[in-house]
């Protein structure tokens, strides 16, 4: 076990009444880049404070290099937070932001200026040591923010959606940017966001959280491919789904009466269904094709062009799909076509219906 | 619906000028009348222009005692309720919600309690201790001065404690734990951190709180006991007699105020210009000279030499010849009205003897006091109705403080000549009450 | 206790133990030594007898409620008039006073939040702010300056002939009333203010494109977002009013007392403490009385107070 393990012991914190994290249980392994991804509200922030001892857990224990963290404040924490709005500090000149934890430490002020100087070759930032907080561009107090954290020398860096203020571009590029640090140090990243696409991009492993519930941890492929709960595969990407009773189940696949007829999914996380039992199919827009020979039969509703990709929206037996393809080529489709489609069984997932 | 927009526009307009002639009007008059040689402050009828009641004002000992005693108060004060302000601010900032609106009421009512009351309970809760405790602590807890710093410490510090909020409010309580975070203590993160932050506040505080310390005063009357302030000193010299060396002094206040008011302006518009950004692309601050031209330490420089050319100037003045001029004409006026007087006593002689007995209504050309009226209310218990019979002073009670009254004592001493003999009323023949109001705006002796 | 400890533990987790001791120790003190027993030592002796120091603490010195029955009945049996008079006219005058500067000041602090921009908004904040720096004192003079026998109204209405002998404002109390209307401008202008510049203009254009006059736009969407301001404002003027003693003092009418100066006078004049602690008690009693009442009556907390 390394000291940069992160371990949540069956963790609930509670603010009076609301629960706002409810029994996480997780590893996280040393070197790991580690995302939390969960809409507004769900607990994220709380469960990042907990981490780096702002919030003592209401239960449970957090555990760092596999020592019980309980009453150690989060200046004696071998973390650093990347807070959600930065709190770099504007009276301060950068090179002193991110001298700051040498600073509190007693190091002198040459010693300082020289690390500070290092980590901002790091972050590639050479030269703005002088300048005033208010003098950098969004993108470039976000990577402050980061130089100051590492200068901690923590073995775990947490960011709280460090990401969300910055314009799609910048985005789309500090997700690079991030990831080519936490190789070059090496340090555990714990990274709060509600972006799935971040989420995806830059992580080894994704824990998905709703309502203070952790619903499924994975990897970004596995998430996204197989789905273990309705929440999950709604909110990670786009996705079809299609209300039913079970039929029969023979390993994996289940077989389904739905509106659009008789279908066949596969048994999300294996389990095993009764027959008449209430499920939900869900099927990716990508994975629903055109196909002559399929079985649902579907009518055009409008098709939109969106540049690398177009929407098909259709209309079957009462409910809405969506069909995802490649942007270029054909025409679009007009309204009233009449199409077949098909999907392949082993891309979509049958889950128990909400609620049973 | 332009209408309507542009007719509020002009109200808007007109009731602000309205607004500010109310505003300054007073202002206005009183920096004019510091410039008439009249001895009795008035615009009209305007005699000659002089700068003689600046140096009055300067060479009146008593104020200048009281200005002394003043600052001193006013450091103790300032070094006192800025802390405690802090103090309160910083946990009212941080209770639970519950308990914050009860200390917020308790903090807060020192400002609403009269002053008086303030005075009052100071002086009585504290006499007490002394009394009770004896010894040294009799000594400090009878001292004029200590008193007046408690007692002003007392409701200055939620002054404050108001400013203090008002800048936390606007703290980014993310700040403090960002450096708790990055390994500092609790106690680096608030000397680091929040302290830096709230520096501009504590600025302003201090320079409030010595205002406020200095302008007092409803609680210092009572708590200075035989000592004075300035403030005290300007009152009990206003309430006896006056004469324009008052306005010279708002005159004095106006300036410094102005100057600093200017030059805090050019300050804080210099740096929203830098902060903002507007400041690299305005010709006027990349051009060198430019940025020294508008820089607030420029601007004061130049209105301080401004003033003290004004001062020296105005020392320059000579308004001997027009003062003489104005003298003879009053006193043929005087001499005039003697005689028209010395006839009207030889028709009527038995209303002789009253009319001196009332100096409250003399005939408007005999006294050129524009206050005859009131003169009734400073002296005890004469024309004023209230307390029945209030005791003669330090009779019964020998406070510690009797010589306080020294400047209300009816008659201590008999009026000297004031300094431009106005027409004497009628005090040394018949000496009433009010002989002794007059000590005051005589020159000392 | 437990939970003076526990705020205690917060201030030390928060801010270190050395803070925690400058909060809690300056707080205590403020609260307690500065502001509560003052207050109760003046309470206390506003219940006693005005004897000479030898007889304090011995036997005559007594608990007794002669001073407060003296405000009530003077010497004798009969009414004291003339105090409670006093008290009421003061009362009266303070509000009067207080309602006049919420006239003055409504419109000015609405202009200078929601009309003025820019330059023209600074200058005003400075107008406002430099009359308020003149010492209270000068500013009564100032009034006596106008108002005197010999002064700039008389002068100026004489001289036009409006009226040929001196008319007497400062006996009328002319001007006194406009000098306390005059000093404590600046303390309502700026609590309405602050409540009103939080008022979203489009609301206001909102209410006018749908017809509104403007007293409609001012008394159904202005005058509720303004009402803690008023309030706020309203309360530290009538307290700085009620409690004024300076500028009656100087420019008040020679037989019209303000109660301050009744006070000042058992106090300075006749040396009765105990009788001008009782005097200063009735005071305070009534003047907060009198702001609880109107608070309770316009629903407003406290809290709004200083805001
Ligand atoms: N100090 C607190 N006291 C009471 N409730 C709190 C506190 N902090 C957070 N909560 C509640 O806990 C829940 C989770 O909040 P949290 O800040 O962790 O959300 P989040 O997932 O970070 O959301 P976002 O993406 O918007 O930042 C919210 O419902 C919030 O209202
Ligand atoms: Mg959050």
């Amino acid at each position: 076990m390394s000291t940069r393990d992160v371990t949540l012991d069956h963790v609930s914190i509670r603010f009076g009444q609301h629960t706002a994290v409810n029994n996480a249980l997780l590893n996280i392994a040393g070197g790991e880049f580690f995302s939390f991804l969960g809409p507004s509200g769900c607990g994220k922030t709380t469960l990042l404070r907990c981490i780096s001892g702002f919030i003592e857990p209401t239960e449970g224990r957090v555990l760092i290099g596999g020592k019980d963290m309980k009453r150690v404040g989060p200046n004696k924490r071998p973390t650093a937070l990347i807070f959600q709005n930065l709190a770099l500090f504007p009276l301060m000149s950068v090179a002193d932001n991110i001298a700051f934890p040498l600073e509190v430490r007693g190091v002198g002020r040459k010693e300082r200026r020289k690390r500070a100087d290092e980590l901002l070759d790091l972050i590639a930032l050479p030269g703005v040591g002088d300048k005033k907080v208010y003098e950098l561009s969004g993108g470039q107090r976000q990577r402050v923010a980061i130089a100051r954290a590492l200068a901690v020398e923590p073995d775990i860096l947490l960011l709280d959606e460090p990401l969300s203020a910055l314009d799609l571009k910048l985005r789309q590029h500090m997700r690079t940017e991030l990831r080519a640090i936490q190789q070059r140090v090496g340090l555990t990243f714990i990274y709060i966001t509600h972006d799935q696409g971040e989420a995806l991009t830059m992580s080894d492993r994704v824990a998905v959280m709703n309502a203070g519930v952790i619903e499924q941890i994975d990897d970004p492929l596995t998430i996204y491919e197989k789905p273990r709960t309705p929440f999950v595969a709604s909110f990670v990407g786009e996705t079809n789904s299609i209300p039913g009773k079970v039929v029969s189940q023979s390993g994996f696949d289940v077989s389904l009466d739905t509106a659009l007829g008789r279908l066949v999914g596969r048994s999300a996380g294996g389990r095993q269904f009764a027959s008449g039992q209430d499920v939900v199919l869900f099927v990716r827009p990508e994975q629903l094709m055109l196909d002559p020979g399929g079985k649902i039969a579907a009518t055009v509703v409008k098709e939109e062009f969106e540049g690398s990709q177009r929407h098909l929206f259709l209309e079957a037996g009462n409910a809405a799909l969506r069909v995802s393809r490649v942007g270029g080529g054909a025409e679009l489709m007009a309204p009233g076509l009449a199409v077949k489609l098909n999907f392949d069984p082993g891309r979509s997932s049958v889950m128990p219906a909400a609620g049973a | 619906m332009s209408a309507p927009a542009t007719s509020g526009r002009s109200f808007a307009v007109f009731y602000s000028i309205l607004f500010f002639a109310f505003l300054f009007g007073p202002l206005l008059i009183m920096t004019v009348t510091a410039f008439n040689s009249s001895s009795f402050p008035r615009v009209t009828p305007w005699e000659c222009f002089t700068t003689e009641w600046f140096s009055v004002l300067i060479n009146n000992d008593r104020l200048m005692q009281g200005l002394v005693t003043s600052i001193f108060i006013g450091i103790g004060v300032v070094a006192i309720s800025v802390p405690v302000g802090l103090a309160g601010a910083l946990a009212l900032s941080e209770i639970n919600p519950a308990l914050r609106s009860a200390l917020y009421t308790v903090l807060i009512t020192p400002v609403l309690i009269p002053g008086v009351v303030l005075g009052i309970s100071t002086i009585v809760f504290w006499g007490n201790l002394g009394r009770s405790l004896g010894g040294g602590a009799q000594d400090l807890f009878f001292n004029g001065i200590f008193l007046t710093i408690v007692g002003q410490v007392t409701f200055i510090s939620a002054y404050a404690m108001l400013i203090f909020s008002a800048r936390l409010q606007r703290f980014d309580p993310t700040l403090t734990e960002a450096a708790l975070d990055l390994g500092a203590t609790p106690g680096q993160a608030f000397r680091r951190i929040l302290l830096p932050f709230l520096r501009p506040a504590i600025g302003s505080a201090a320079f409030l709180t010595l205002l406020a310390s200095f302008e007092n005063y409803n609680t210092t009357v009572f708590t200075i006991l035989a000592d004075n302030t300035f403030t005290t000193a300007l009152a009990s010299k206003i309430r006896y007699g006056t004469d324009p060396s008052l306005s010279a002094l708002a005159v004095i206040i106006i300036a410094v105020t102005l100057i600093g008011a200017i030059t805090h302006e050019a300050y804080t518009r210099r740096r929203e210009a830098i902060l903002g950004g507007a400041a690299a692309r305005s010709a006027l601050y990349t051009n060198p000279l430019g940025r020294i031209v508008t820089h607030p330490a420029t601007i004061f420089a130049l209105l301080v030499v401004l003033a003290g050319f004004a001062v020296w100037k105005g020392s320059q003045h000579e308004a001997a010849e027009c003062k003489m001029q104005i003298m003879d004409e009053k006193r043929a006026n005087q001499e005039r009205l003697l005689e028209e007087q010395r006839l009207r006593m030889q028709q009527q002689p038995q209303n002789a003897p009253q009319a001196p007995a009332q100096p409250g209504t003399p005939p408007a050309g005999t006294n050129p006091s524009p206050f005859g009226g009131a003169f009734g209310n400073v002296a005890p218990g004469a024309s004023a109705p209230a307390p029945a019979t209030p005791a003669p002073p330090a009779t019964t009670n020998p406070s510690p403080f009797g010589g306080a009254f020294g400047n209300v004592a009816p008659g201590a001493t008999p009026a000297p000549a004031a300094p431009q003999p106005p027409p004497q009323p009628p005090a040394d023949a018949n000496p009433s009450p009010f002989g002794g109001a007059f000590k005051n705006i005589a020159p000392a002796p | 206790m437990e939970r003076i400890k526990g705020i205690f533990g917060d201030f030390v987790g928060r801010h270190g133990l050395g803070v925690a001791i400058y909060i809690s120790a300056s707080v205590l003190v403020w609260v307690i030594v500065l502001i509560a027993l003052p207050q109760v030592a003046m309470l206390d002796y506003s219940f006693r007898h005005n004897l000479p120091p030898a007889q304090i603490g011995g036997p005559e010195d007594v608990y007794t409620i002669s001073n407060y029955s003296y405000f009530l009945f003077g010497n004798g049996e009969s009414f004291n008039a003339l105090d409670t008079g006093v008290l009421f006219k003061t009362l009266f005058a303070a509000a009067i006073v207080t309602f006049i500067d919420i006239l003055i000041c409504y419109p000015i602090a609405f202009i200078l939040a929601h009309s003025a921009t820019g330059v023209a908004a600074r200058m005003m904040v400075l107008g406002l702010i430099v009359p308020f720096w003149v010492n209270e004192i000068l500013r009564a003079f100032a009034f006596r300056v106008i108002f005197g026998a010999t002064g700039l109204v008389n002068g100026i209405g004489m001289g036009m002939g409006l009226w040929d002998t001196p008319v007497d404002f400062i006996r009328a109390d002319v001007a006194l009333y406009s000098s306390l209307t005059y000093s404590y401008i600046l303390l309502m202008v700026f609590p309405i203010y602050n409540a009103v510049e939080a008022l979203d203009r489009n609301q206001i254009e909102a209410a006018q494109d749908m017809g509104a006059p403007w007293w409609r736009v001012h008394w159904r969407i202005v005058l509720p977002v303004a009402k803690p301001g008023i309030a706020s404002g309203a309360t530290i003027v009538f307290m700085l009013t009620a409690g004024a003693l300076a500028a009656p003092q100087i420019i008040g009418g020679p037989s019209n007392l303000w109660f301050t100066q009744l006070v000042y006078q058992w106090f300075n004049d006749a040396s009765n403490w105990q009788r001008g602690a009782a005097y200063a008690t009735i005071l305070l009693g009534s003047c907060l009385t009198f702001v609880l009442l109107l608070m309770k009556v316009f629903r407003v907390p406290i809290g709004a107070i200083g805001r």
